[in-house]
């Protein structure tokens, strides 16, 4: 019975050619663009999850609020103590780790033998950090790799960067021209899924402040490894209560709190501020999880369309064979069998060219993606459910529908009645188009709001300019450095800074104020920058003036308490502050301890991400710690401008490898989650318009085969081409038009939820609308027309004749 | 073997009903061969279908070897189809995807027989209609008379008691229609299955031992051989 079932099934298959092709290429598209979307689910989901201990360990959040703060801030970093005091306070941890990103400022110099590498990824971290973490020891022993100070534990891949064949072990690597660590361990490459990557781990009692247990200045990553069985919100209130209770004389009424994150939530859900890594967000899971569901919705609807289109011309199959003896069941599932073999040839396709695409979607998504991401036996399990549900689903009413058919009525060679399914296919003509529409509004939009983000005036010239690592290398050994930079032809301006100016993080507060309470305390953004800073940035004074060297001189005593500082605040600091700009001007401040007066006021200008809005900012000069050098070029003969900076570096500082990227690129990658998202839907965008034009072409291909004859007759009348085309296009076009109006709102709706993510956005404009309807409509013709012409061009005697 | 009484089949057209059967009682007998005729449009189809339980009547009684057909259950009646009855078309209704082997096993893998079984019985018919050089062909490839023979070989694989045959000639040169003439009066004289027929050829119709006459669904005369 199965053989016969597949024999006919096959055959109809490979007489109906054109229908079987469009369903399978339909159905393979769909089936990989699902395979590619889930397996970036999987690789997102999986994020942390390798390591044995998972789900005990946790990371510490760290938020404060000052009493003068409208809202809280929270960063992933913490102060030394925390780890060290827990660990020996709290009964629910077995152990703690605290992790400074060492190469984070800067990437360190690492000198083996002759060879001098810079290295972008090397942590340091207590020595419980391998008894913690589950990273797979190649070489070393995992509980004693980092026992000494002087050790370092590498991964493969660096291994073999630095010492080749050579066994690694015992090898000793040069950092920043001060320590000598001893490779002591290596492990397996950390995978693309975990928020801690590095190529190597040191000690972090290599810091002067590892012995400390601060509770202020907060540096580094600390997490926890809770006891089994522990609770995460009572050891979380634990930590809370042991906090209040050592700063419960602390006045001021500012408060701090601490946030356990389990680890495998980190990645998706975090909002603390800075992590070791951007950070995932479980809404665009959500989002590319539905575009991948809906795309095989999409390419289903096609060939349950395509199928209930042909009903018409296998209802006398159907009448025969109920005469022969055939129930409903059998045939039934007769048909499932059918859209069996179409889904297994599909899949099949499918599995190929996702294959195919993975290196570029890998690409593309800046995740390193393939089947090899999903567990064997998932992937299985994933494949048979999937045959399983796309067979029932593009199987399923058709199926039911056909096996329904009266024998009587079909042998009659009458049709026309049962064949219908039209309003149902129709509506799924709709739907596809519907969502084609929608994702077309949506890449425009989402494309404008990354372009407008990118143009976006934001009160600061950040075009040109190299960004070099300095790291905290002394004012006094860069300033010739500096000076040489600027006699170079190309080279506008120099100026050193604590912190790029598009990312500025440095959390300070203003606690003493003119005019203001004893205990005012408001938080700010403030950076230390050089006198140039404002002029090289191009950023705008409103009141005062710019910093110039008697400002300078005022602080370059050692001794702080000396020291008489000059602030700019912007705008909104002297808003925050109750001032008027024309009064703000001379009035002394004090930040953390900096004692001085505001001699400027900037204009507003962006110094983080667009998401948020512009807050208080203060820039002072301060001499002491410089991490980025910004060199402002013209613009013209970049590439001779970038050789003679990195000669200049060679010659003032041979031993250390030059590092730099540009602001602009810097900038735009703080909306790389945006930028690939919607990098991902532009693609899907045009996936799932071919889908629906496949589907749209089939139906196209029905409906003018069974119109033959009426098209025939009207020829025989005297209808032009012309006349015809309309005829056949007007019907499948009314559908397209009513999906645009269906789609619009609902993407105005989307989109509009999406923008609002954004504190500088743009408007959604109608003419976002005009283009994807008519784009979609356009598509459209073009698909149907050629069916049309074709059949409007076709011999008028032929098709009458069959008839 | 079957018996109508008081059949009628009406559709409503607008507020009137429009009769295509009207009042028709039949007794058909075990080994009988009835041929049907009258004008087009006069209901033998009709009257055929709902002789083979494809077609329900409006009203009326209906038995089928002493069952109640009026008032079983679809399944029943697909059940009792399945048992005795084989059915002939004027448009042979084969299925274009299958060879003229399978279209004649279609019916007894529908019957559940097994694969071997199946075997001897489809080689047995294409031994016995002389078509086993055309078995592995596609109904497109045979000529209108070598099709319709292929539709009775079909017909006949699950050695039906009962065979209707609406207009089986009706496609066919007079030749062909001879022949399968020949065969139904062998089937009804050698095996005793018992033949109804639609025809429109008088000849075609004395081969068979009564012939009823319809006219606006209505019995017009009946005559026996
Ligand atoms: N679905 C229907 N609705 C209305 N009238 C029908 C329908 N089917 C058949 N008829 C009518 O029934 C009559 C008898 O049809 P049929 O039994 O096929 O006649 P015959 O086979 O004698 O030519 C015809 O007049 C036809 O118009
Ligand atoms: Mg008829």
């Amino acid at each position: 019975m199965i053989k016969n079932y597949l024999k006919t099934a096959w055959r109809n298959l490979a007489q109906n050619k054109t229908t079987s092709i469009i369903s399978v290429a339909g159905l393979a598209v769909g089936i990989c663009c699902f395979l590619l979307l889930t397996t970036y689910l999987i690789n997102e989901l999986r994020y942390d999850r390798f390591h044995d201990k998972a789900d005990r360990i946790v990371r510490i959040a760290f938020s404060h609020k000052s009493a003068d703060d409208p809202e809280a801030k929270t960063t992933s970093v913490t102060p030394t103590a925390p780890v060290p005091v827990f660990k020996q306070e709290l009964s629910e941890i077995e152990d703690g780790v605290r992790i400074y990103d060492y190469s984070g400022n800067r990437p360190a110099a690492i000198q083996y033998g002759d060879k001098l590498l810079s290295e972008k990824k090397m942590l340091l971290a207590d020595d419980s950090f391998f008894k913690i973490f589950g990273f797979k020891f190649l070489a070393g022993d995992r509980a004693t790799a980092l026992a000494s100070p002087l050790s370092v534990v590498i991964t493969q891949s660096t291994a073999k960067r630095y010492f080749g064949n050579e066994n690694p072990l015992g090898k000793v690597l040069k950092v920043n021209q001060t320590r000598s660590l001893m490779v002591s361990g290596v492990v397996e490459d950390v995978p693309e899924y975990s928020q801690i990557k590095f190529n190597m781990v040191g000690n972090y009692a290599m810091l002067d402040r590892s012995k400390t247990r601060e509770w202020s200045s907060s540096n580094d990553y600390s997490y926890l490894l809770l006891k089994p069985g522990a609770s995460v919100p009572s050891a979380q209130a634990k930590m809370n209560s042991y906090l209040n209770k050592l700063f419960k004389d602390q006045t001021g009424g500012g408060k701090s709190w601490f946030t356990l994150e389990p680890l495998t939530k980190v990645h998706l859900y975090s909002t603390a501020g800075g992590g070791l890594e951007p950070a995932g967000n479980i809404k665009y899971i959500y989002i590319l999880g539905i575009v991948s569901v809906i795309l095989l919705l999409l390419a289903c609807v096609n060939f349950l369309n395509l199928v209930t289109a042909k009903s018409a011309e296998r209802a006398k199959e159907i009448g025969v064979r109920k005469v022969m003896g055939a129930q409903r069941g059998q045939l039934f599932f007769q048909f499932i069998t059918e859209a069996g073999i179409i889904t297994f040839v599909s899949l099949v396709t499918g599995l190929l060219l996702a294959t195919i695409c993975f290196p570029a979607f890998s690409n593309f998504s800046g995740q390193v993606l393939s089947f090899s991401t999903w567990n064997t036996s998932w992937l299985i399990y994933a494949l048979v459910s999937l045959f399983i549900i796309v067979t029932l689903l593009a199987g399923t009413y058709p199926s039911l529908y056909l096996s329904a058919f009266k024998p009587i009525v079909t042998l009659k060679g009458n049709t026309g009645g049962q064949a219908g399914g039209n309003t149902l296919r129709k509506s799924l003509v709709v739907f596809q188009f519907v969502v084609s529409v929608f994702f077309i509004i949506c890449t425009l939009i989402a494309g404008g709001q990354l372009k407008y983000i990118q143009n976006l005036n934001t009160g600061m010239s950040r075009q040109q300019v190299m960004v070099l690592e300095i790291g905290g290398m002394p004012y006094s050994s860069m300033e010739p450095f500096k000076n040489d930079l600027m006699q170079q032809p190309g080279v506008q301006g120099a100026t050193a800074t604590y912190d790029s100016p598009v990312n500025v993080r440095g959390g300070y507060s203003i606690n003493s104020a003119d005019g203001k309470a004893s205990d005012f305390e408001l938080s700010v953004i403030a950076m230390p920058v050089e006198k140039s800073f404002i002029k090289t940035m191009g950023i705008h004074l409103v009141q005062g003036n710019d910093l110039d060297l008697g400002d300078e001189q005022r602080v370059l005593t050692p001794k702080s308490e000396e020291r008489n500082y000059s602030f700019i605040l912007n705008e909104t600091a002297i808003r925050a502050m109750g001032w008027k700009p024309k009064d703000a001007i001379g009035k002394h401040i004090g930040l953390n301890g900096r004692m001085g007066t505001i001699k400027a006021i900037a204009k507003d200008f962006n110094f983080t991400s667009l998401h948020d809005k512009i807050s208080p900012i203060v820039m002072f000069p301060e001499y002491d710690w410089f991490g980025k050098l910004l060199v402002k070029t013209n613009g013209k003969n970049t590439a001779n401008t970038i050789a003679a900076v990195q000669t200049k570096w060679h010659k003032y500082y041979p031993n250390t490898p030059i590092e730099f990227h540009f602001l602009d690129q810097e900038f735009e990658a703080m909306y790389k989650t945006e930028q690939r998202t919607g990098s991902i839907l532009k693609a899907f965008t045009v996936v799932t318009i071919f889908i629906s034009c496949l589907g749209l072409f089939g139906l196209a291909v029905f409906s003018t085969r069974q119109r033959v004859k009426e098209i025939g007759i009207r020829k025989v009348l005297g209808a032009n081409v012309m006349s015809i085309v309309t005829l056949i296009s007007a019907d499948f076009l009314k559908l397209v038009v009513i999906a645009v109006i269906i789609s619009s709102p609902l993407a105005w709706y989307a989109m509009g939820k999406w923008l609002q993510d954004f504190a500088y956005r743009i408007e959604i404009n109608w003419w976002v609308f005009a283009v994807a309807g008519g784009t979609a409509i356009l598509i459209a013709f073009i698909t149907v027309s050629y069916q049309s012409i074709k059949a409007a061009l076709s011999n008028p005697v032929k098709s009458l004749r069959s008839e | 073997m079957l018996s109508l009484q008081h059949i009628s089949k009406f559709y409503q057209v607008g507020g009137n009903k429009n009769f295509v059967i009207n009042d028709i009682s039949l007794e058909v007998e075990e080994g009988e061969f009835i041929s049907i005729m009258g004008p087009s449009g006069s209901g033998k189809s009709t009257l055929l279908n709902i002789i083979g339980m494809l077609d329900e009547p409006s009203t009326g009684f209906h038995y089928f070897v002493d069952q109640p057909v009026h008032q079983l259950k679809e399944k029943q009646r697909a059940a009792l189809y399945k048992q005795y009855i084989g059915f002939v078309f004027q448009a042979y209704h084969l299925i274009d995807e299958l060879t003229v082997y399978e279209n004649i096993e279609t019916p007894l893998i529908y019957q559940d027989v097994k694969g071997s079984e199946r075997k001897a019985m489809v080689a047995d018919m294409l031994d016995r209609f002389n078509i086993v050089g055309k078995k592995d062909l596609f109904p497109a490839q045979l000529s209108g008379g070598q099709q319709q023979l292929v539709g009775i070989a079909r017909a006949l694989i699950a050695k039906p008691k009962v065979l209707l045959a609406d207009e089986p000639t009706g496609n066919l040169n007079s030749k062909q229609g001879e022949e399968i003439m020949e065969l139904f009066r062998k089937l009804n004289k050698e095996d005793g299955v018992t033949i109804i027929q639609v025809t429109h050829s008088e000849k075609n119709a004395e081969y068979g031992s009564r012939i009823i006459n319809l006219l606006d669904g209505r019995v017009e005369s009946s005559k026996k051989l």
